[in-house]
């Protein structure tokens, strides 16, 4: 790394190799007739290719539709960087845990500054009984690259690079959806039995349906530098809520990847993008905060203003959206990305137990129910962290001094000043196939494996026996001819059940029936067949009506 | 929320509150109030009675303070 020892200079790493997939004239470019596929996905950015890769493992060969012909965004910019447990643990499902783990850098405790003061700091580990940390910080583009390496090498699944989805068009009889998609060789039209719209946040598709997103954009400008440089920090989350080195405004610092440190910069109020991003005044700005003979080498600089929007609906009959299509948070807690990755996490499961025709079709109207929801509930959030970084008046500033002042002193004004509350797994309410609403489990280690292991064995609900003998087991057993579920007897002392215990009610002798997601759906208390049966029924939408025969 | 008396020495708080106030300029009386009452909801700690208290605050100034 160049020392950048003299006060005006400054240089750039070189940008990122990203690998670059060949784009193969499909089938359809010259059928005789339209041809038709279980899953289409438009998009492979994080959400697409999770849920690609989620189908792959369950059997499900799914034709994703990208744009482009490579990851990431152009150039070495990266838009995502801290990857959530649970985010985590489905990538260690999905197969790619170690690479992530490898590459990308570990951390836990984030800490608030005020001034030259630690105002809060919290620890994520204390409440994490995970094979997978808290947090994993690495580059997007590094997560969607293994992403794409693994469904490769699963094969079964059809990535269509240089592939742009053009019109939609839900057919008539309402069982599929025709995609027009241009391509270097030509323009063909595809039928697909679901559709998912994974393009993001600019979504053409859901804006040509002309669906509300209700929109709304903030006017706080922030100044993103990725940066290497020659002074040694803890990989820890550092906010400051108002730096003497930034104008008394906020600052973010955190590690990524290959060095790289990710510096945002809240800038004044309509502040001009173009000039804060020019490179000397990027490197003003980390001098100030570094220290004027600190040796430096740029990788992004970009401004930014960050926006929300959520759409009404996640599914329109057999088109579903997923990822930024569908929802956008403020960046403040890591609830974009992560979000996206739940959605997938959410829908790869159900769409292939309805298409293999063990589930009810309503089944798929959980999704909805569920991750629109959490989107509700992560926008609140984020909209809440983004007005105490940004107050909107003289009381708003002095409430959130009155909070940094006390925070200095009092625990109990830590909890109350707010640089981002970190994405968990969100608790899903109560719907039509999870009466009860529904809980997330954690990556507990059981029996020299994981429940994510277990979970990832098949495509189906895993029946916990809490202590169960024998007996109950074989008792059981008859279920699994019947409905995608399989059970496993583990010990009331063990950690699983613990961990099963702290997040539900679930005595010895009951059995917990957990989704292939890592959720819980229900638990059956006594373990009676009947019980067991009849929650299936429920959580697989076979419940009643045309569907219940489904299963049989 | 309780609007029942419940102050064991009104004019003494008064007094005190009052105290706590001299020789600041505005700016610094505004922020010690702000800081008081951030210590006394920590105080109440539930949550509806906060709500309550706050929703009070709003509705009991004069109509021509508020802002339309």
């Amino acid at each position: 790394m160049p020392a950048n020892a003299a006060p005006d200079t400054w240089t750039f790493a070189p940008a990122y190799e990203l690998p670059r997939w060949p784009h193969v004239a499909p089938p359809d470019l010259g059928a005789a007739e339209r041809l038709r596929y279980p899953v289409v996905i438009a998009g492979g950015g994080l959400a697409g290719l999770t849920l690609a890769c989620d189908l792959a493992l369950r059997g499900v060969r799914a034709v994703v539709l990208d744009d482009d012909d490579t990851v990431g965004v152009k150039g070495a910019s990266s838009r995502g960087i801290c990857y959530a447990q649970k985010s985590l643990e489905t990538f260690d499902r999905l197969g790619i845990w170690e690479r992530i783990r490898a590459k990308g850098i570990t951390w836990s405790v984030g800490r608030t500054f005020s001034g030259d003061d630690e105002v809060y700091t919290f620890n994520l580990e204390d409440d994490s009984a995970s094979k997978q940390p808290p947090f994993v910080n690495l580059q997007q583009f590094y997560l969607e690259w293994f992403l794409v390496d693994r469904i490769v090498e699963l094969g079964g699944t059809d990535l269509r690079w240089k592939s742009t989805v053009g019109r939609v068009e839900a057919l008539p009889a309402g069982d599929a959806v025709a995609v027009e998609v241009t391509t270097p060789g030509g323009v063909y039209t595809l039928e697909a039995e679901w559709f998912v719209d994974a393009t993001g946040a600019n979504s053409r598709i859901r804006d040509a349906m002309g669906l509300d997103i209700h929109a709304a954009r903030s006017t706080d400008r922030w100044c993103i530098t990725d940066v290497r440089f020659e002074k040694p920090f803890p990989p820890e989350r550092w906010t400051w809520i108002d730096a003497p080195f930034n104008e008394g405004r906020a600052v973010w610092q955190h590690l990524m990847a290959d060095d790289v440190w990710r510096l945002d910069y809240q800038m004044a109020e309509g502040a001009d993008a173009e000039a804060i991003s020019r490179p000397e005044v990027a490197a003003e700005r980390l001098r100030a905060q570094l220290g004027a003979d600190v040796g430096f080498e740029f990788v992004w600089i970009g401004p930014y203003q960050y926006r929300d929007h959520l759409l009404d609906t996640f599914r329109v009959g057999r088109t579903i959206f997923i990822g930024d299509s569908a929802h956008v948070v403020s960046p403040f807690g890591a609830r974009g990305g992560n979000n996206g990755i739940q959605d997938a996490a959410n829908l790869g499961w159900k769409l292939a137990l309805v298409l293999s025709g063990e589930a009810g079709e309503a089944l798929v109207d959980s999704y909805h129910d569920e991750r629109h929801a959490a989107a509700v509930e992560n926008l609140k959030v984020c909209r809440r962290t983004a007005r105490f970084l940004a107050p909107r008046s003289t009381a708003e500033h002095r409430i959130r001094r009155a909070i940094a002042d006390l925070a200095r002193r009092h625990a109990f004004a830590r909890t109350v000043a707010n640089t981002g509350r970190m994405a968990q797994a969100n608790v899903y309410p109560p719907c039509a196939c999870a009466p009860e609403g529904a809980k997330s489990l954690q990556n507990v280690p059981v029996d020299g494996s994981t429940l994510m292991t277990w979970l990832g064995d098949g495509n189906g609900f895993l029946g916990l026996l809490i202590g169960g003998d024998a007996g109950s087991i074989a008792a059981c057993d008859a279920l699994e001819a019947r409905f995608p579920v399989r059970f496993r007897s583990i010990d009331p002392q063990s950690p699983l059940a613990v961990h099963v215990a702290a997040v539900c009610a679930a005595p010895a002798g009951s059995v917990v029936l957990v989704r292939p997601d890592g959720y819980v759906a229900h638990v059956v208390a006594g373990a009676g067949l009947a019980g067991i049966e009849a929650a299936l029924r429920i959580a697989l939408a076979l419940d009643g009506r045309a569907d219940a025969q489904a299963a049989a | 929320m309780r609007t029942d008396p419940n102050i064991p020495d009104p004019d003494g708080f008064n007094e005190a509150w009052l105290r706590a106030h001299e020789g600041l300029a505005d700016d610094a009386s505004g922020e010690l109030d702000t800081r008081l009452v951030l210590l006394l909801a920590n105080q109440i700690g539930d949550q509806q009675v906060l709500l309550d208290c706050i929703a009070e605050a709003r509705a009991s100034g004069p109509p021509s303070r508020r802002t339309p």
